[in-house]
């Protein structure tokens, strides 16, 4: 029986290939696209949970609500784990992570004839404690990293960075020498660290070194750095709710909170780290639980799309295969037997999709894991969690493109079945086809409205004002506590003709290091219950990024804080209405440290990405701390100032690698994961559409065919071949307007939530849905019109003769 | 072998209400032949496809094989047609996908018949109906005539009770259909009771005794031999 069911499916299917083809096609396009979207959402959701204590590891973050509302940070105070492990001992193995943005790494040649050699690292130097190894399960390749980094001045370095240090020789024992501040003896190579883990390291350094490094490291309870984090596990059995009750309690003897200051500390589950924005991560990558749902849905509407073209194609031409079905009843088949046949088909052609999507993924996947910036794996025989998705999908799409089709075949009558007189179950076919029909225009609806919400606020994101100039500026990172050593030589510095203006600084505008503090203003001697966002940078900063003074003057030059500016937003929040009067105003900050008067205010500008609201802004000088030198160059030169600059750099700091990066370039990398999103959310409308194009294609063909009577008829009554085109059309254009109708409010409720999460935001105008409505209906007008254009201009006569 | 008492059909659409057939009561017996005439649409294949278990009756009785049988469901009546019933059709309703063997094996697949006696008795029923040599063929690629063949073989081979023919010779030129009717002769002699549907009074010729409908009522019985009775 089998056998036949195959016989007859194999040939049945190459017989109409055409039907076929647009079956396998349409299916293998969405199953592609679902299959990448499973193994993207399936690397997201296995960040950090290969580690055996991942259930009930936590990261220690800090949670306060402000006048500025909520602020999330996943630093610590730095004595917080000796308090720790003295007062709440469940909470072992612990440790502190410190996580260096990248150094300068010199390693020391063996005898003096060779020079040193040295590298420039980015991104993840990981300082970490003993316990480290207790709490978390890195391959190490049998190397015991307790021992390894049991020593002060120790490093574990990964093989890529072994391999890049020292090509062809053995790292161990060797010294390496940080940021020309620590020499690091490297005590083995481990493998490297893990894609999936939000704890990325090119070397792993013993945490004590960390403090020569570290320039924020001090034993205030009252300063906390973002790259300085506690994980711990819970013992088994304790009460997570307790502990975190009483790590408060305890902290708050050091740390007593002003009035009105709302602080806590809070546990967050390690498997967590990796999706919540808030907190944000060493890897610098977080991605939202809803937005793997969103990709989720998508990957299941592209299926649902090419399965809708299944059943529409296979409902409309269930009257070619009556004949069969009518007669294998009279021969004593039954409903479910039939079912079984049609089932099995609709199996086979799922399989053939199937099998093309696994070529296309292998094909495509490398473009993908590109554009993610993430290494995907796909080796299907070795992964038996990808073979059990497989084996779902196929039974899925096979149910659901086979079942409908399959009961209405089977239910023909074996009399009208023989007779082809199906009207009935064609006329019932004919709504469902309807609905479908329906339903896939508003899947391709809703994607095209989100691509060209998602790609509107990507516009807006590129061409809003920030507040400052971000074009022809490069930013170049200082060593840190070095600055004066340049800037000694800023006559030098600025004597290229390409070099408009320099300026000494902690940070540029926008970016992602945030210095707060708080402070007192005019005569309250109580200290406000918000922070200020210090901006440390010289006296020419104003002039290099072209931002504008509302009243008074910059201040001036100093190597101390001596004078203060302020911007709107300050002024807002401590109730000034009018700039001037700040000015001579008295400021004290940091505690009692620093004081002095304002002497201008600036107009706002983004401190960070147009996610966040401005922040109020203290800006002063302070030599010391400035950690980046801001050029602004004269493009059409820039590559000679760049050399210039690399010059009077390398004589500031001999030992040190000279690198930069344009102002625009960092601006838009807080836009990443947005712009990929725009990216894929384009891609994928594409395929729906083409997909929803395939079945209407076919549908539109299998129309004409069977009305080729009825437009024969109505050609020798005289219809002209617009008419013919519009008969067929209309039906669609009314599909499409429904689609329209349900499409609008779907989408826009959607993008209005996802545009909540960006303060400076787009608005949603009608004109988006209108130019997505007219899109689809033009999609769907030609992709009818190929074909209803072949019947109009068919002869009549023929139509009529097969009569 | 099947008996109708007061046998009615109606066709009820949304506006209007056909009878197709009133107060049939028709009896055949073992080892008959049967032809049932009329003009069109006198319901000839209503009654066939009742006979056949293709339609239930809309009232009245029917016995097939003593069992009184009209309000059997879907399955149960497919049960008792793949065991017992033979269908020919005037335009033969060979499966185009399947050859000419595989046509003929389906019924057997249904019974479910194991696979070395369903292969003796396709082949055996293939040379009886001399249609062997085109074994492999697919239905398009025969004649009329042998497709009809094919039609009977499949409908034979499983050994069926009741064969019934629906204007076998319909869609065949002269020659073809008094083959196609001698087979259903030697059939009929070998104990096949038959009852076919036909315009054609050659073909009626065939049959013992020839049932006239019109308007969906017997009018008249022509019984032509009493002798195998």
């Amino acid at each position: 029986m089998f056998k036949n069911y195959l016989l007859v499916a194999m040939r049945t299917l190459k017989r109409n290939l055409g039907y076929t083809s647009l079956n396998v096609v349409g299916l293998a396009l969405g199953i592609t696209c679902s299959l990448l979207l499973y193994l993207v959402i399936r690397h997201e959701l296995s960040y950090d949970t290969f580690h055996s204590k991942a259930d009930r590891t936590y990261r220690i973050n800090v949670d306060k609500i402000s006048a500025h509302g909520p602020e999330s940070n996943a630093g610590t105070p730095y004595p917080m784990l000796a308090v720790l492990k003295a007062s709440l001992p469940e909470l072992t193995p612990a440790t502190h992570l410190y996580n260096e943005e990248g150094g300068t790494f010199t390693v020391l040649s063996l005898n003096d004839q060779e020079a040193p050699r040295k590298f420039r690292e980015e991104k993840n130097v990981l300082f970490v404690e003993p316990a480290f190894f207790d709490l978390f399960d890195f391959p190490t390749n049998g190397i015991n990293g307790k021992q390894a980094l049991k020593d002060l001045n120790t490093v574990l370095l990964t093989q890529t960075i072994a391999d890049k240090y020292f090509p062809g020789e053995n790292p161990v024992g060797r010294v390496l020498r940080m940021n020309n501040l620590v020499n690091l003896k490297v005590t083995g190579v481990i493998p490297d660290a893990p894609e999936n883990t939000d704890l990325p390291y090119q070397m792993l350094i013993d945490y004590e070194s960390s403090k020569k490094i570290n320039t924020f490291a001090n034993d205030s309870w009252n300063s906390t750095y973002s790259n300085q984090q506690i994980y711990f596990a819970l013992s088994p059995g304790a009460n997570l709710k307790q502990a975190e009750d009483r790590l408060n309690e305890v902290a708050s003897k050091y740390r007593p909170r002003s009035p009105g200051e709302q602080e806590r500390y809070t546990f967050q589950p390690l498997t967590q780290v990796h999706f919540d924005e808030r907190y944000g991560n060493f890897k610098s990558r977080t991605i939202s639980k809803t937005t793997l749902w969103a990709m989720g849905l998508i990957g299941m509407f592209l299926v649902l799309v090419a399965s809708i073209n299944f059943v529409n194609l296979a409902t409309a031409q269930a009257l070619r295969r009556a004949k069969e079905v009518g007669m294998r009843k009279v021969l004593g088949a039954n409903k479910q037997q039939l079912m079984t046949q049609f089932l099995l088909e609709t199996g086979m052609i799922t399989l053939t999709a199937l099998s093309l999507s696994v070529v296309l993924t292998e094909l495509l996947l490398p473009s993908l894991s590109k554009l993610l910036e993430l290494q995907l794996a796909f080796s299907i025989l070795r992964d038996p969690q990808l073979l059990l998705f497989l084996a779902v999908l196929l039974v899925a799409v096979t149910f659901f493109a086979g079942f409908y089709p399959a009961l209405v075949i089977s239910g023909f009558q074996p009399i009208s079945a023989l007779k082809s007189k199906t009207a009935t179950a064609r006329a019932a076919g004919l709504s469902l086809r309807r609905t479908l029909v329906v339903l896939q225009f508003t899947v391709c609806q809703v994607l095209i409205i989100c691509t060209i919400i998602v790609h509107n606020q990507m516009e807006y994101f590129r061409s809003a004002s920030l507040g400052f100039d971000k074009e022809a500026i490069v930013n170049i990172p200082l060593p840190s506590g070095k600055a004066k050593d340049l800037m000694a030589l800023r006559p030098q510095l600025e004597a290229h003709p390409a070099i408009k203006a320099t300026s000494f600084a902690i940070a540029p505008p926008s970016a992602n290091i945030d210095m707060n503090t708080s402070f007192r203003y005019d005569e309250f001697s109580v200290e406000r219950n918000f922070s200020v966002n210090m901006k440390m940078a010289d006296e020419q900063y104003l002039q290099t990024f072209n931002i504008p003074l509302l009243a008074g003057r910059m201040y001036e030059k100093s190597d101390t804080m001596r004078e203060f500016l302020v911007n709107e937003t300050f002024l807002r929040q401590v109730g000034e209405t009018n700039p001037q009067a700040a000015l001579g105003k008295e400021l004290v900050i940091n505690g009692n440290q620093n004081q002095g008067k304002i002497v201008g205010v600036v107009k706002d500008f983004h401190l960070t990405s147009l996610r966040d609201k401005i922040q109020p802004v203290v800006m002063s000088t302070f030599t010391d701390i400035y950690l980046s030198l801001n050029v602004k160059l004269e493009q059409k030169n820039a590559k000679a100032a760049l050399a210039h600059l690399q010059n009077v750099y390398q004589t500031a700091y001999p030992d040190d690698v000279f690198h930069y990066e344009f102002f625009d370039d960092s601006i838009s990398r807080f836009y990443e994961g947005e712009q990929r999103q725009a990216y894929l959310f384009k891609v994928f409308s594409v395929i729906a559409i083409l997909i929803g194009c395939l079945g209407l294609y076919g549908l539109v063909s299998f129309m004409v065919a069977q009305r080729t009577k009825e437009v024969g008829v109505r050609k020798v009554l005289g219809a002209s071949s617009a008419s013919i085109v519009g008969l067929f059309s209309v039906d669609f254009v009314k599909l499409v307007l429904i689609a329209f109708v349900i499409a609008g409010p779907i989408s826009y409720y959607f993008m209005d939530k996802w545009l909540q999460d960006f303060t400076y935001r787009i608005n949603i105008g009608y004109w988006v849905f209108l130019a997505a409505g007219a899109l689809t209906l033009l999609i769907a007008l030609t992709t009818v019109s190929v074909q209803a254009l072949r019947a109009a201009f068919s002869n009549p006569v023929r139509a009529l003769k097969t009569e | 072998m099947l008996k109708t008492v007061n046998l009615q059909k109606k066709y009820t659409t949304d506006e209007v209400e056909t009878t197709a057939l009133v107060n049939v009561n028709l009896n055949v017996r073992q080892g008959e032949f049967v032809a049932i005439m009329g003009p069109s649409g006198c319901g000839k294949s209503t009654l066939l496809n009742i006979i056949g278990l293709l339609d239930n009756p809309s009232s009245g009785e029917f016995y097939f094989l003593d069992k009184e049988i009209s309000k059997f469901s879907e399955r149960q009546r497919a049960n008792l047609r793949k065991e017992h019933l033979g269908f020919v059709f005037q335009s033969f309703n060979l499966i185009d996908e399947l050859t000419v063997y595989e046509n003929v094996e389906l019924p057997l697949i249904y019974l479910k018949v194991g696979n070395a006696e369903r292969k003796q008795r396709v082949e055996q029923v293939l040379e009886q109906m001399q249609i062997a040599h085109r074994r492999n063929h697919f239905p398009q690629q025969l004649s009329g005539g042998q497709q009809q063949r094919v039609a009977i073989a499949r409908a034979v081979v499983s050994k069926p009770k009741l064969l019934l023919a629906d204007e076998p010779t319909g869609n065949l030129d002269s020659a073809h259909g008094q083959e196609v009717m001698q087979l259903l002769s030697s059939l009929n002699e070998q104990g096949t009771t038959i009852v076919m549907v036909t315009h054609s009074p050659t073909d009626a010729d065939y049959a013992h005794r020839i049932v006239n409908l019109f308007d969906g009522q017997i009018i008249s019985e022509n019984v032509k031999e009493l002798a195998i009775l």
